[in-house]
């Protein structure tokens, strides 16, 4: 070890390295540690006090009783990508890197179910098991890169998750070290409702502050035997809204139902898969449905006709799997595609009833030119799950302070008209103290007595999730109970 | 504590107290005191009260539980005789008359309902708008949508559509000490805060009084219908190839569930192992599912195909076949209905073992279980000896497939034989904690789930 490094002298390091197996799996130098001082969501950062990377879940479950019994604050962190903060060391924590446990343990395709260790990627889980026409079904679009671990931790959902579910409807099975280092199995070998309080539904989506899960049984589905998809282009957004509930009125469970509106179809068609969407149009539709062949044309036939009743502009069926591909590029790169037309963006996470679309929608529009900041809707119409992009430019002072309120006014609105302040990026640090739009203190405290059950030390990824205590008599902004 | 003692005298005194306190909470009508507080499957009251807003409800387990009083919460009673250690208790809280929808947004697919609604009722309803809840519980006509999403059970439709903890969005509970929480929301995408709502599915009303439920709808079936296939032979093996290659087909069966021998007599005449494949779709794509059946079907089996009516028929009958709490059950026979859990193709382990055993032990058993989600439901009749041994039998059976035994419907005498739940999980440090935090007075159904809590 590099004696030399002033750091090298803390003996936490020292004691960590030795658990992990030396210096080359864990990284204490300030160089090292810029890279892990946020994940997704840039605008806050914080050092962690050091990032290690265990190869075993025994590793894992040392390094946690070693902090545990030091006090020292850690968590998990996968690929970083999450939106809103999960991963970011606020309180100078140990980071957790699960990117070296990444292994597919098993596959079992007559029981429709995978074993995987937490650092394994999304889409690698598909591309392993697609030749036996079997797929999982959580795509984020992040998927290419993000991990299983923090797809649990999120409860990370994706366009196909109208039909199919977000990740916990697809979680059989856990192993888990909680936050005293200790290690528990909950139904790793895929057996349903396991006697007991349903901690798998618990922990999913708890991010990452009830434990660390090192293992991950998950349910796998055979592929649709048909699918096609249909790109719909409206002059108007609420004739595009409108569309969207239709659809759903006809008795249709689309695979997916996605929408763009002007400013984010600007962006996509500047970034790196345009696919020629006019632009002069205000509002997309890309929808998908698939299952038995034999149904599907019927189906397809209906959203036709739903949206020429909506006055569509134009509206087309993927040829073929090419075609398909190119429109889901298009969407699925959406995010980053914002960084074309702007230098800054800040992704929002808001969901409201389908009905709600037409006025919430105009109500963003409102938020856009009250602060005079652009913002682009790329979203899951059919979940009712808003994406308002907020274009802004961090180098102009006071602009990101401006984003910041313009996206929370846009949670506001989701909160008032009866949705939430989040459907698949979580809270984190950024929608902290948003919990209060739709939560009351009691109602929050009901959450943290559950977070002091597994982690009464509260050293584990402290500081997220829930509002910061000791603010409850400020601006009770929504004191709703209905 | 007075309130056990046998002296007559002392506990009339109490009780008098008891129930004045409470008619200052509710109305005369509200209450009826049970004269015979014995029941053959337990979980009974010495007073039963009939709260018709969540703030009587609030009120009655606020009362009880600043009094040390228990409670035991009931639906339609469908599932008395499922788990619970107590005979008695002070108070039964009925939820009889809470129910009714609160709120049905047609365009966005969601329905918020109070708990005491029976699931037909709501089905009943729904089906005006051609839009359904997901679920299949037994008993519908009696089972309330509240004791369904507290006893988290699920019928073979769960192959395709999954369970409560699918369904459900949105929950109000009211805990012990009688505040009111609500947990999601009325979206159908929703990761604020912990999932809450996975607490209390499944929690038996251990943790608190489910209020309210919403719950996200489906579009009812253009068209359904059901293949039985049944295999006279009994060969297991030539069941799971089938089961596989179908499994592994593209089609999209709404369930494929597996009958014993003696649970398909009763209900198709046939004492053979008997598949039901349920389709669910448009028209076309249900027939052409059928025509893919009809061409992998192995030689030696017998095929009928219940189109539409006939295929709820079917299910009808199928959600009244294990014994109901609501009925007493007196008499010589024991019966009792287990649902047991394993990895989805061992279900055929356990239906051959359960057709075994039938043979072998003097008890009558039908069986059932879901090659697609290895969920089996068991009923089980005869002596109380004999039925107890069996279920030791099958739990001798299961745990070396790492499966799971619960007794969900036992007489209240036999529970105190056999742990209902089976062995404690090895963190149940963890459910207790959670349940010390929610109710640490114990007040709600003491001793009515996994490890006595
Ligand atoms: C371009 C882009 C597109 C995205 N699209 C989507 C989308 O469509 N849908 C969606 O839902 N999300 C989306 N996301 C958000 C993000 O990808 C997801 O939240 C993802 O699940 C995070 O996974 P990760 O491996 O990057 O986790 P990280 O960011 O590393 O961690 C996220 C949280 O999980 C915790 N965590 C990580 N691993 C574990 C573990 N093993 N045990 C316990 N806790 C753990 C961390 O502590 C942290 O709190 C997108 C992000 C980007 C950048
Ligand atoms: C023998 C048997 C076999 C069954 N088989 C199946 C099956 O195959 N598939 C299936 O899906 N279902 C099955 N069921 C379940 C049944 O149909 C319902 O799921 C169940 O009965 C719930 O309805 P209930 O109103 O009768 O509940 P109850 O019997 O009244 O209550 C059930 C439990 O929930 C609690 N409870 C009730 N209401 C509330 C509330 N509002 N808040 C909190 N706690 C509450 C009660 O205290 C009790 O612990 C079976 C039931 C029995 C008895």
């Amino acid at each position: 070890m590099a004696v030399k490094d002033v750091q090298i002298k803390d003996k936490h390091i020292e004691n960590l390295a030795k658990i992990v197996g030396g210096a080359q799996s864990i990284l204490y130098k300030k160089e090292d540690l810029l890279a892990y001082d946020c994940d997704g969501f840039t605008i806050h950062r914080h050092l962690p006090k050091a990032v290690v990377f265990p190869k075993s879940t025994e590793e894992v479950a040392q390094i946690v009783k070693y902090c545990h019994e030091n006090d020292l604050p850690f968590l998990a962190r996968g690929a970083g990508t999450g939106l809103s903060g999960g991963a970011i060391p606020l309180n100078g924590e140990v980071v957790i890197s699960l990117t070296k446990m990444k292994r597919l343990l098993s596959v079992d395709l007559e029981n429709r179910r995978a074993v995987v260790e937490p650092g394994f990627v999304n889409l690698k889980l598909t591309h392993s098991i697609s030749d036996k026409g079997y797929y999982y079904a959580p795509d984020p679009s992040s998927q290419y890169c993000c991990t299983i671990g923090g797809n649990v931790a999120e409860n990370a959902g994706g366009a196909h998750c109208l039909k199919y579910g977000v990740t916990t409807n697809h979680i059989l099975g856990m192993e888990v070290v909680l936050p005293n280092g200790e290690i528990i199995e909950i139904s790793t070998n895929g057996v349903l409702d396991p006697p007991g309080y349903d901690l798998l539904g618990l922990l999913t989506g708890s991010e990452g502050t009830l434990g660390i899960v090192t293992k991950i049984t998950v349910r796998i589905l055979k592929n649709p035997e048909a699918k096609q998809t249909v790109l719909a282009y409206f002059d108007k957004v609420s004739d595009a809204s409108q569309a969207v509930s239709d659809i759903i009125s006809a008795g249709i469970v689309p695979a997916a139902l996605e929408m763009m509106d002007k400013t984010a179809i600007e962006g996509v068609e500047a970034a790196a898969f345009p696919v020629g969407h006019p632009k002069d149009i205000e509002a997309l539709l890309l929808i998908e449905v698939d299952g038995i062949s034999a149904g599907i044309d019927e189906q397809i036939d209906e959203i036709l006709k739903v949206c020429r009743r909506r006055n569509v502009r134009e509206v087309k069926v993927a040829q073929d799997e090419k075609e398909r591909e190119r429109w889901w590029a298009n969407r699925k790169t959406g995010f980053g595609a914002m960084g074309a037309i702007s230098p800054d963006y800040l992704v929002q996470d808001g969901v409201i009833p389908r009905s709600k679309l037409p006025e919430v929608l105009e109500r963003i529009k409102q938020i856009s030119e009250k602060y005079g900041l652009r913002i682009a809707n790329i979203f899951h119409a059919g979940d009712g799950n808003l994406h308002p992009l907020v274009l802004f430019d961090a180098r102009k002072p006071g602009e990101t302070e401006k984003a910041l309120a313009a996206g929370s006014e846009c949670l506001q609105v989701c909160a008032d008209v009866g949705g939430s302040i989040t459907g698949e990026h979580g809270v984190g640090i950024e929608k902290r103290e948003e919990m209060r739009f739709i939560f009351t203190d009691e109602e929050i405290i009901a959450q943290t007595n559950i977070r002091d059950v597994f982690n009464p030390k509260n050293l584990l990824n402290a500081g997220k999730l829930f509002p910061t205590p000791g603010r409850c008599v400020e601006v009770k902004r929504n004191e709703k109970t209905k | 504590m007075f309130l056990i003692t046998e002296q007559q005298g002392v506990l009339g005194l109490i009780a008098t107290e008891f129930l004045l306190e409470l008619k200052s909470i509710l109305r005369d009508s509200q209450i009826q005191v049970e004269e015979n507080e014995s029941h053959p499957l337990g979980n009974s009251g010495r007073v039963t009260v009939y709260p018709q807003t969540e703030e009587e409800i609030a009120n009655v387990l606020k009362y009880a539980d600043n009094g040390g009083k228990k409670v035991t919460i009931v639906g339609g009673g469908t599932k008395r005789g499922f788990g619970g250690l107590t005979e008695c208790a002070d108070i039964l809280l009925s939820l009889a008359d809470y129910k009714g929808v609160v709120e049905h947004t047609v365009g966005d697919m969601t329905l918020t309902v109070k708990s005491g609604t029976p699931f037909q009722q709501l089905q009943e309803y729904l089906a005006q708008y051609n839009q359904t809840i997901a679920l299949d519980p037994a008993w519908p006509e009696y089972a309330t949508i509240g004791g369904v999403i507290a006893a988290n059970d699920s019928g073979p439709k769960r192959f395709r559509y999954g369970s409560a903890r699918d369904s459900v969005i949105g929950m109000r509970v009211v805990y012990p000490n009688g505040t009111i929480i609500r947990s999601g929301g009325k979206v159908v995408k929703n990761v604020a805060g912990y999932d809450m709502n996975k607490l209390f599915i499944g929690s038996m009303g251990t943790l608190g009084v489910i209020a309210e439920v919403t719950l996200k709808l489906r579009p009812l079936p253009k068209y359904e219908s059901l293949i039985l296939l049944s295999f006279p032979e009994g060969n297991i093996e030539e069941i799971r190839a089938f089961a596989v290659r179908l499994l592994d087909s593209m089609m999209e069966p709404t369930s494929l569930e597996l009958l014993s021998p003696s649970l398909s007599e009763r209900l198709t005449g046939k004492r053979t192992y008997t598949l039901a494949i349920g389709f669910e779709d448009v028209e076309s794509s249900v027939h052409y599912q059928e025509d893919f059946v009809k061409r992998i079907q192995p030689s030696k089996t017998s095929m009928a195909i219940l189109p539409l009516k006939e295929a709820r028929v079917f299910w009808q009958q199928f959600y009244t076949i294990g014994p109901n709490g609501r009925q007493s059950g007196d008499g010589q026979e024991i019966e009792a209905a287990l649902k047991i859990g394993v990895v989805n193709l061992d279900v055929l382990q356990v239906i051959k073992e359960s057709h075994i055993l039938q043979e072998a032990a003097n008890v009558a058993i039908e069986a059932h279980g879901g090659l697609g989600h290895g969920l089996c439901q068991v009923y089980v009749k005869g002596t109380g000896e004999d039925v107890v041994a069996v279920i030791e039998r099958f739990r001798q059976f299961v745990t070396p497939l790492g499966g799971y035994v619960i007794v969900k419907h036992l007489p209240f005498a036999l529970r105190q034989k056999v742990d209902v739940w089976g062995e404690k999980p090895s963190y149940f440090f963890l459910l207790e904690g959670i349940k010390a935090k929610i109710d640490p007075n114990h007040t709600l159904n003491h001793r009515r789930f996994v490890g006595g809590i």
